[in-house]
């Protein structure tokens, strides 16, 4: 039995039908055409599902769409604006942290939300925020170094 | 720098003072797709929508050999939205292949392997087997149709240890492989007396090791998109890594001349050798064909790990390797048992690849190994980053150190006594073009502090016990000439400078599309960002081997670089005309042909190209090079290992809070991306090394490991604080002087944290993975080198 609910993602709303098993990865991509979300263990074990549900990491390969309903979804869609990079993303791109760019979507908003909780981390707080987010290409090195060089920008007011 | 993008803070270029001055190879550019993914854009296999798409999904065995007597589809196929069942009987008009495509031309000398595999099987050769799919208008509805399959089997008896199917007694496999050894190989490049070298040695030093299967994990599961459209044209979105022979391969099971066949890469979401052989392929085209609709396919995580190819494991490496009493190496022996799994695909040649570059790491002069690759009923093995030199490393790497210490040798000293010179014969059969393993050694010990650490008092810390430890190792730069190595490159130059280049490596994340477009815009005398790469289309790209073996930047860009001066050449003909002096007489750089030794005499790329394609009179040219690539050479990559360690004696478990890498991959096109390589590369190591297990049940054949809860790959807290080193001095042959890079960031890993165990705990640990359990295992029973021999003591 579908039940229609309004699902606000990126800033903009959608009413969408949905089954009440239907989960938030799937409205997301097939419904919605937003294919940044990316699926992978499909159990909520690597991380590359991870949008922002008020401003919190959410797994949508875990989350039911009808959980989020009226509530806020961030997908990494929704970072750049105005065609402008976030901090997070040209940090990405300047470090090297992108290799295969899979794990890139869910590791980004992961870290955005590190950095809106916490505007100056260590080295290790940032490891401990990526903790559950797998890369299988780049040993983590360049990432960590992109979320840190991203909060810099973001402390002086970059973007 | 402005078009650069950061400088990494803890790892650094070494140049040699003899390295060319270039303009664009060597800078550390951003990546042409980095916006495309950090923004979601980039369409990967799965991101694909289709007009009237299907789902489709697979019936796996549940049992490791079954013959699938029947499959009743009606109630599946009462099913609305149910548009395509396959089952063994309904596939026959479909020839059967080797998922690894080497059921046609692709390894020198002959080498083939049988065409076993059906789209769907009618005999189950291993728990997960695919034996049945379904394409329906959504994924519950296929998943539903799938759960409504009924299946009779008939259960066979399994065999799935690879020494237990050698046995006389034991199920056979596949008719094709007496006594199950689906290949009987030998070290290709034998030499000498190994037996008398062996018998006259001072020290021989030897060991029986086992390697195990290590899943890829790509973060991305096998996916592909496929339809047939209205001209009768397959189009196929692919992700394989070899993307022409993906569509001989399909060509062949479908019976089409593979023109009728368009394959397309999308971006690729890792791939690490797992995609060098056909994947989802088969079931999404022959549900396509079927169905008469486009299907999409996309793997679980559990259809990863059951349905693709991981690395082959092997349930035993017998070697032995003799010393004269100085150090020399004068033999190395080697007995391999491999285990392939339910079909052979690209698993049997990982032995031979491995010996190959294990035992002509080093000078020695009496070779010889054979290796038995078995067939078992359990998941296929394959080709993973390493491809055999992995397994082969782990212990040659091992019984140096052990030969060092008998001898009262450092180990660095021992390896730079054995170490090849350029000239000789490197362990492809080939002259030796380039060596900078002396320069890894240097760097990598000075960086890790070895020596200091070597002889310094260690401190008691109680049950953890602290160890460092080294390993070197050398990986081929492609496979000439044991594979084919064929590649093709287009360059074009448009009106206002800019340059397209139509090329086809596998985009899986290596950062090839900007080596490539550095490569081809320091031979234009352009910028990077001037070059666009067009790829990804067989429609449009010439023959491509494709990106395997460490090749993609060597033989890709050595096809880049002759396409890109034969481009060059044409231009500077015109340029020549334009400014009235002798082509021989211009240099082009940044954009700009100058006359040498006429700073004031200039005439830009951009007004050349211009000049050429608005022409009138007869004098309208496109200047462009198409140049094929065919390496007949082979310049192995060379790197030195050092690693600390802290063994918990009261636990088992070995954490690395400390790793150097310095390596020798030739000039360094864009340093970032060799350190992303190398970087990753320790990630994959490090979980091959101490975590990542393939367990497979053994009463049941049920594969235990089939998602990342049971299979522990290293997160970001797993990982020791990272050092790469990068030589930099350039090799006579490759694109300005580059080598490979891909599969060196893993090969040295497993044997430089073994050694560091033993120095910790002085136990060696022969197996892989080096798992808590064994380690506590070899506590108790500490007596190592039980099959060695000192001469007279």
């Amino acid at each position: 039995m579908k039940t229609v609910a309004t699902f606000t993602v990126n800033g903009l709303p959608h009413e969408i039908a949905v089954e009440p098993h239907q989960l938030l990865i799937e409205v997301l991509r097939e419904h919605l055409g937003l294919t940044g979300t990316k699926h992978s263990c499909g159990v909520g074990n690597c991380g590359a599902c991870t949008v922002l549900v008020d401003g919190t990491p959410e797994l949508a390969c875990l989350t039911l769409a009808m959980e989020v309903r009226d509530k806020s979804v961030l997908t990494i869609e929704g970072l750049a604006k105005e065609g402008l990079l976030h901090p997070l993303q040209q940090a990405f791109v300047d470090y090297g942290a992108i290799q295969c760019g899979y794990c890139t979507p869910g590791m980004i908003l992961t870290g955005k939300a590190l950095l809106d909780d916490n505007p100056d981390p260590t080295e290790h707080e940032v490891r401990e925020a990526l903790a559950g987010n797998i890369c299988r290409c780049t040993g983590y090195v360049k990432i960590v170094e992109a979320v840190l060089a991203a909060a810099e920008v973001m402390r002086k007011g970059g973007n | 720098m402005e078009g650069h993008a950061a400088d990494n803070r803890k790892s650094a270029v070494h140049q040699g003072a003899e390295v060319a001055q270039f303009s664009v190879v060597g800078t550390r550019i951003r990546q042409p797709d980095g916006p495309a993914k950090a923004t979601g854009e980039a369409k990967f296999a799965g991101d694909i929508s289709l007009p009237g798409m299907l789902i489709g999904k697979i019936l796996r065995s549940p049992y490791p050999h079954a013959v699938i007597k029947s499959i009743d589809t009606s109630k599946a196929e009462a099913l609305p939205g149910v548009m395509a069942v396959l089952t063994p009987d309904n596939v026959a008009e479909w020839k059967t292949f080797d998922r690894g495509m080497k059921d046609m031309p692709l390894v020198a000398g002959g080498y083939r392997v049988p065409s076993e595999e059906a789209v769907v099987n009618k005999v189950a050769r291993h728990y997960g087997d695919a034996i049945a799919a379904v394409a329906a208008v959504d994924e519950h509805t296929a998943e539903e149709a799938i759960e409504l399959l009924e299946v009779e089997y008939e259960l066979l008896p399994f065999v799935l240890d690879a020494e237990e199917a050698m046995q006389p007694d034991a199920p056979q496999v596949s008719d094709l492989a007496p006594d199950n050894v689906g290949k009987h190989l030998f070290y290709p490049y034998p030499e000498g007396d190994v037996d008398k070298a062996l018998a006259e040695a001072d020290l021989v030093v030897s060991g029986v090791f086992s390697t195990h299967k290590q899943d890829h994990c790509t973060q991305e599961t096998a996916a592909c998109v496929a339809y047939l459209d209205a001209s009768g044209r397959l189009n196929v979105w692919s992700q394989c890594q070899l993307a022409h022979l993906g569509r001989r391969e399909l060509a062949s099971i479908f019976k089409m001349p593979v023109n009728r066949i368009k394959l397309m890469t999308p971006f690729v979401g890792g791939s690490f050798g797992q995609r060098g052989a056909v994947c989802a392929e088969p079931i999404a085209v022959a549900l396509a064909l079927r169905s008469k609709r486009p299907v999409r396919l996309v793997f679980s995580r559990e259809d990863n790990f059951l349905g693709l190819e991981s690395r082959t494991g092997f349930k035993k490496i017998d070697i032995k390797m003799g010393f004269t009493s100085d150090g020399t190496l004068t033999a190395i022996k080697t007995q391999m048992i491999g285990t392939l799994g339910g079909y052979m695909g690209c698993g049997p040649m990982s032995s031979v690849i491995g010996m190959t570059l294990a035992m002509g790491h080093y000078r020695c002069p009496n070779r010889f190994g054979e290796a038995h690759m078995v067939m078992t009923n359990t998941p296929v093995s394959g080709a993973m980053r390493g491809f055999g030199n992995d397994a082969m490393m782990f212990c040659i790497e091992q019984l140096m150190d052990d030969a060092a210490r008998r001898l009262g040798i450092d180990p660095i000293d021992i390896r730079l006594k054995n170490a090849k010179e350029p000239g000789e014969i490197a362990s492809m059969g080939l002259e030796l073009e380039s060596t900078y393993m002396e320069d890894c050694l240097q760097l990598g010990a000075e960086a890790f502090g070895w020596h200091e650490k070597r002889t310094q008092a260690k401190k008691d810390e109680g049950p953890i016990k602290r160890g460092y430890g080294m390993a070197t190792m050398s990986h081929c730069t492609g496979a000439a000439p044991l594979y084919l190595e064929h590649s093709n490159a287009m360059v074009k130059f448009n009106e206002d400078g800019s340059a397209d280049l139509t090329v086809h490596p596998a985009p899986v994340g290596q950062h090839i599309w900007g080596a490539l477009s550095q490569i081809c815009a320091e031979e234009l005398g352009i910028r990077a960002e001037d070059v666009h790469i067009v790829t990804g289309d067989t429609d449009v790209t010439l023959f491509e081997y494709g990106s395997d073996a460490s090749r993609s930047t060597y033989a890709i860009g050595g096809a880049t670089l002759r396409a890109a001066r034969q481009a060059k050449e044409q231009m500077l003909a015109r340029a020549a005309e334009m400014l009235e002096v002798p082509a021989d007489r211009l240099e082009v750089k940044d954009r700009v042909v100058v006359v040498k030794g006429r700073p004031d005499k200039t005439v830009t790329v951009a007004e050349v190209c211009y000049d050429a394609i608005y022409a009138f009179g007869g004098r309208a040219t496109n200047f462009a090079g198409k140049q094929s690539f065919e390496s007949t050479w082979n310049s192995p990559t060379y790197g030195a290992y050092f690693a600390e360690v802290e063994v918990n004696t009261e636990t088992g478990r070995v954490h690395v809070p400390r790793f150097v890498t310095a390596i020798d991959c030739g000039k360094a096109i864009n340093p970032m991306a060799v350190e992303g390589q190398l970087e990753g590369g320790l990630q994959q190591g490090l979980g091959y090394a101490l975590t990542e297990n393939f367990i497979v049940n053994p009463k049941t054949g049920v594969v235990e490991t089939d998602n990342y809860d049971s299979y522990k790959v290293p997160g970001a807290l797993d990982m020791p604080d990272s050092t790469v080193l990068i030589v930099d001095k350039p090799d006579p042959k490759g694109p300005f002087g580059a080598k490979g890079v891909g599969e060196p960031g893993m090969v040295g890993i497993p044997p430089c944290i073994a050694n560091a165990v033993y120095d910790a705990i002085g136990v060696r640990l022969r197996d892989l993975p080096m798992t808590p359990e064994r380690v506590l295992e070899a506590l108790t029973e500490k007596t190592e080198g039980e099959t060695e021999t000192v001469r007279g003591e």
